[in-house]
């Protein structure tokens, strides 16, 4: 067989779990639950031999970022993975269960030339017996994302709900230069790419509703105009470059138009396009400060940022801009609103005692619920594909960083680190 | 003031700013490469601009331009008397130098996030442009662009330092 396209990367289950068995372990997994315990043992891999592989440490960093999951230490492991067995038959489970796993992972790679084949099967190890198992073949760059694709079916097998791992984030990043530019990282924080390198002003990323591209507002022309960028490559092309503000385009999850934030009179209001970028209507008609759009999952409505009643308030309206309502009802400056893939809350940022803190709400404005707490200013959340997870950036720890959490909050964890400010996460859809 | 002093003044800093407008396109065409190509960077008001200054690590300098910035409170984009007083001498400098456009950038401090202050800077820099357009200044002499809280000529944490980043800069562009 030839070698396949770089994207092409396949997958079968090996055994499916049942529905009933996901659903009574969501309730020993969980947010606020304690942390499930999990061994990941090396891959047995002829050519590798041992070392810890690129699948096995990222579906540990995975698993780990999930706050679901304690990964027992590696170092603490009696079987040799190179020589023992990887099926439910041929598994010593004493081995495991003396070291305090509830489950197991173990998993084989073949490598021929640029081809990789990973067979992956998760065991629970009181009961001796298989719970579900991926077949993945690539190339041998898909590795990692092998990791991240098992991950997510793991997460699903004890949730019931697929992990939102086989995804990319967006963000702005000052690491590289004077201004900010845009920089893709896998939603694990690796394989940091830089997009741009402009040298001017880069502004609000987003994804392109199909997640092969990027919008971004550019001062590369002088005026912060909209454009897409194409992946992996990076080419530029305009979408709209109306005089004053071409900002947050936000593609609808439908595809068929974006929400903009561009000025009428020198006044920000918010306008749907065409994909082509040409103007189809305006959809606010108010003398405050309107932006920020965010898609409700079904492309029905849109949630915004106005002034409007004398401080920024986070709206509702339907996306022919009739209905508008008000959704955040306590704070004087709410902004940054972001409609969750499941469509039951909006997350937003909330001003607090001169910081900024992550607030989530039902669309209908009831039961806010605090997030983020503490030091610093945390801002600009993004939901996960799965609506578990938000990333944002804090300043909790100096310069502004990204942060991952659950959406109760009780497990924030850094996901970069390095010199510069790391802002405006976006996070994609899942990749296929 | 003396008229023609002041006369004097503004003609050797427009010496100055149309220097610095020069050597700092140079620099941006080695810099920016293909992305700059046809970017329509003939407006002359760009080169002197707090954008063009900061690509050459230059913004924060001493203003020494014909026209004074304003400043705004936290989250407004209201014309306080300062400001009004300022405008009219701004105005006044423009009908004696009917030739000259200018560009008004709108800023903000650091204190919200990027897309609300963006946003909040266009009201600031069309708050200026409509008191300018009052006071008899000519509608097309008179550009806005907003920058919001990116373009900061004050890095401090401070209430002194968050108000003067919280400006509209007036740039000159001769005619």
């Amino acid at each position: 067989m030839r070698a396949l396209p770089a994207t092409f990367l396949t997958c079968w289950t090996i055994a499916l779990a049942t529905q009933a068995a996901a659903q009574v372990r969501s309730t020993i997994i969980g947010p606020g639950v304690k942390r499930y315990p999990i061994a990941l043992s090396p891959l047995k891999d002829g050519a590798a031999g041992g070392a810890s592989d690129p699948f096995t440490r990222t579906l540990g960093r995975d698993l780990e970022l999930s706050g679901l999951f304690r990964i027992i230490p590696s170092d603490t492991y009696l079987e040799n993975a190179q020589t023992s067995g990887v099926t439910a038959e041929d598994i010593d489970f004493a081995n495991w269960s003396v070291i305090g796993a509830l489950a197991l992972v173990k998993g084989v790679a073949e490598r021929h030339g640029d081809e990789l084949s990973i067979e992956a099967r998760l065991f629970d190890v009181a009961q001796h017996r298989q719970l579900t198992g991926k077949r993945f073949r690539g190339r041998a760059d898909d590795e990692p994302r092998m990791a991240n694709r098992f991950a997510d079916e793991i997460i699903q097998y004890f949730t019931g709900e697929r992990g939102p791992f086989d995804s990319q984030i967006a963000f702005l990043s000052t690491r590289g230069g004077r201004f900010k530019d845009v920089y893709v990282m896998t939603a694990n924080s690796d394989d940091v790419r830089r997009i741009t390198n402009e040298n001017t002003l880069n502004l609000s990323p987003s994804w392109t509703a199909d997640g092969r591209g990027l919008v971004v507002t550019s001062y590369r022309l002088g005026n912060p105009d909209l454009f897409s960028i194409a992946l992996p490559r990076g080419a530029w092309s305009k979408l709209s470059s109306l005089r004053g503000l071409n900002l947050g385009g936000r593609w609808s999850p439908d595809g068929r138009r974006l929400a903009v934030t561009v000025e009428y009179d020198g006044n920000p209001e918010i306008a749907l396009l065409n994909p082509d970028g040409s103007l189809l209507r305006r959809l606010t008609d108010h003398w405050a400060v309107d932006v920020s759009p965010s898609w409700s999952p079904d492309s029905q409505q849109l949630a915004f940022c106005s002034d409007r009643s004398g401080s920024p308030q986070i709206y509702v309206m339907a996306a022919d801009g009739s209905g508008v309502r008000r959704v955040s009802t306590a704070g004087t400056y709410n902004t940054s609103p972001s409609w969750a893939p499941k469509g039951d809350r909006i997350a937003y940022a909330s001003r607090i005692g001169g910081h900024f803190q992550i607030f989530t709400v039902k669309t209908d404005g009831s039961d806010a619920r605090q997030v983020t707490n503490g030091p610093g200013s945390n801002e600009d959340p993004s939901w996960s594909p799965d609506g578990r997870y938000l990333v944002f950036s804090s300043t909790r720890r100096g310069a502004p960083k990204l942060y991952l959490t659950d959406v109760a909050g009780t497990n924030q964890v850094e996901l970069t680190e390095g010199k510069g400010s790391d802002t405006s996460p976006a996070w994609s859809g899942w990749l296929e | 003031m003396n008229r023609w002093w002041v006369g004097g003044v503004v003609v050797l800093a427009f010496i100055a700013l149309a220097a610095a407008g020069c050597s700092s396109k140079k620099k941006g065409s080695e810099l920016e490469g293909a992305g700059a190509q046809g970017a329509g960077l003939s407006d002359e008001s760009l080169s002197g601009g707090s954008l063009a200054l900061a690509k050459s690590g230059r913004l924060g300098a001493a203003d020494t331009g014909p026209l004074h910035d304003i400043h705004f409170d936290y989250d407004s984009f209201e014309l306080d008397e300062t400001a009004r007083q300022t405008l009219q001498e701004n105005a006044q400098w423009l009908k004696d130098n009917p030739n000259v456009r200018v560009e008004v950038e709108g800023h903000c401090d650091d204190r919200g996030t990027v897309e609300y202050n963006l946003a909040l800077g266009a009201k600031r820099a069309a708050a200026a442009k409509n008191y300018l357009i009052a006071l008899g200044i000519s509608r097309d002499r008179i550009t806005t662009i907003s920058y919001g809280e990116e373009l900061p000529i004050c890095q401090e944490e401070t209430e002194e330092c968050w108000a003067r980043n919280r400006r509209d800069h007036f740039v000159p562009a001769g005619s």
